[in-house]
């Protein structure tokens, strides 16, 4: 559980708040996307949420950010180790550089919180199956591509159960098949009651995968609300926002009044491929008449 | 980077592979502390020969084993005949004369006397890294209670070159990509300078992100980690370092009372 209320936060160099007046809710089993241009205040949002800033960053913080029910201002990060994971923008940076194989870089946050040695390696061999990781189980973490190092990244993060996950950008260097992968993982996370803030830059994955949107602008939260309704706004690109290619399309459409009225724009495939078969069915009609 | 050059990696599976690091940590010791403890050059010579190779054999590791020695052990055996041969102070036994320089034998039983030292002492650890993988060792250390940030810092270390050479060249890349074009030898050494700013810079400002994901991977959060890594170990090896450390002991012991000498 998430909640965050008039949140306000600006780095100790900045001259401007990174974050203002930040409001917003995630529940257990809800996945709440964030999204927004380069600079919009994702990643501190991922910082705040999972208490390394502003405990690590320093800089004026103001407002509520409540994880499971605790005000983060008055608990050390130490308290949330395996309570809230948090997969950084940079898997590079997350890598401990103090394991010599994949195997044991996953394990490193079990050995850090004391899981005895049996536990650790079934939940290591869990989650190296369930990203695809097994065939680089005893490589090198230093020896793995951007794409394979952001797996592990989300491994070892996963493997420690966290009942909040916080994922900034945590499909920006894998293919298809790996993000197929991730978004699964956090189905699995999701049908278990994990409460998860995802940012994320694959649109059509999120209209699917999300339950809530929150579009970030200059720090503020713009808009937010069911992807349905977010991700088909005609003002996402002025927030600095890339709208799928098929919600445009049927705005075009809807403009020479080529989609069906009261449909709302379409913000997954399906959708699309429905509203515009229904205006070619009703058109179909119209010529036989 | 090979994986052998980021963790002293032993792939062998033999009876000193199997042994716990902490069984060979403590023979390394031992027999370096048993080798300084006697004035006479054949007694480092006879532990190298009796212990340490055979037991090299023993291991599969001789080539390498052989190797390392070459690399390391012979150069400082080299500089140490030349200058304690020529300069060892008070010396007057001349045996040769290369024009002003004269080669005396108090200096070369010296250099031979410390040369052998440091055959034991390089070939115990030597043997010690070649047989062992260097996550074992460091989950034995963490076993016996040795503190996780200095664990840390050992790993690391061994780990920065690898750290380092990757970032090296994704910064090249990334130059590379905006049109720098390297060509030969002065162009490489070039490339080098822009390299230089990202490389240091980016090792300073990542550190707090590099504390942040630490921190929330709960390290240093328990007084007692657990390990992935087990360590091999078993009663009569517990027995036997009990009784190295003895003859440790007693080699210093015999060595301060002077009874040798
Ligand atoms: N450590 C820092 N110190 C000072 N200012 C910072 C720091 N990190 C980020 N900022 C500033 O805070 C603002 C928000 O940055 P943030 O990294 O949260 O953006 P983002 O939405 O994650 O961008 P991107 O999509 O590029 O990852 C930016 O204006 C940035 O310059
Ligand atoms: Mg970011």
């Amino acid at each position: 559980m998430i909640e965050v209320k008039g949140f306000s936060f600006t780095y100790p160099t900045g001259s401007r708040p990174a974050l203002h007046d930040i409001g917003f809710e995630v529940g257990p089993h809800e996945l709440c996307a964030v999204v927004g241009g380069s600079g919009a205040g994702k990643s501190t949002l991922a910082g705040v949420v999972s208490g390394t800033i502003p405990h690590l960053t320093g800089g004026s913080a103001e407002g509520l950010v409540r994880v499971n029910g605790r005000d983060l201002a008055d608990i050390a990060l130490s308290g949330l180790v395996g309570e809230v994971g948090l997969v950084m923008q940079n898997p590079f940076n997350q890598i401990s550089g103090a394991r010599f194989s994949v195997r044991e870089e996953i394990a490193f946050g079990l050995e850090n919180m004391g899981v005895p040695r049996d536990e650790m390696a079934a939940r290591v061999d869990t989650v190296l199956h369930d990203l695809g990781l097994t065939k680089v189980r005893d490589r090198s973490p230093y020896e793995l591509s951007g794409g394979q190092q952001q797996l592990l990244a989300i491994g070892s993060v996963l493997v420690m159960r966290p009942t909040v996950m916080v994922l900034d950008e945590p499909t920006s260097q894998l293919d298809a098949a790996g993000s197929a992968l991730v978004f699964e993982a956090l189905g699995t996370l999701r049908e278990q009651g994990v409460t998860t803030l995802l940012i994320e830059h694959r649109m059509e994955r999120l209209a699917r995968a999300a339950d809530h949107v929150l579009v970030l602008d200059g720090g503020m939260i713009v808009a937010q609300g069911s992807p349905g309704e977010v991700l088909a706004d005609e003002r996402l690109e002025e927030w600095g926002v890339a709208p799928l290619r098929y919600t445009v399309a049927a705005r075009r459409a809807a403009a020479r009044g080529l989609w069906p009225d009261a449909r709302p724009l379409p913000v997954t495939l399906d959708a699309a491929a429905e509203g515009f078969g229904a205006t070619v069915a009703h058109l179909a009609r119209g010529d036989r008449r | 980077m090979s994986t052998v050059q980021n963790s002293p990696h032993a792939t062998g599976n033999s009876f000193v592979h199997r042994l716990s690091p902490l069984t060979k940590l403590t023979f390394a010791v031992t027999v370096t502390v048993c080798a300084f403890a006697v004035v006479d050059y054949r007694w480092p010579l006879l532990l190298f020969c009796a212990l340490l190779l055979p037991a090299a054999i023993g291991a599969k590791v001789v080539r390498r084993f052989l190797l390392m020695l070459a690399t390391f052990w012979v150069p400082v055996a080299a500089i140490l005949f030349v200058i304690q041969g020529f300069f060892f102070p008070e010396a007057h036994d001349v045996i040769a004369r290369f024009g002003p320089l004269e080669l005396k034998s108090e200096g070369v039983a010296y250099a031979l006397l410390t040369a052998l030292h440091i055959l034991v002492l390089m070939g115990g650890f030597f043997l010690l890294l070649l047989t062992t993988h260097a996550a074992t060792l460091m989950s034995a250390l963490s076993e016996r209670n040795v503190s996780p940030s200095l664990i840390y810092i050992v790993s690391a270390a061994l780990q920065i070159v690898p750290t380092l050479s990757r970032r090296a060249t994704r910064i090249l890349h990334a130059q590379q990509a905006r049109g720098q074009v390297i060509h030969g030898l002065r162009g490489r050494a070039r490339a080098l300078v822009p390299l230089v700013g990202p490389l240091i810079l980016g090792a300073f400002t990542d550190v707090g992100e590099r504390a942040a994901a630490m921190e929330t991977r709960g390290f240093g959060a328990t007084r007692r980690p657990t390990s992935l890594i087990t360590v091999p170990d078993s009663a009569v090896q517990r027995s036997a370092r009990v009784a190295m450390m003895l003859c440790a002991v007693a080699a210093v012991t015999v060595n301060v009372w002077g009874v040798m000498r």
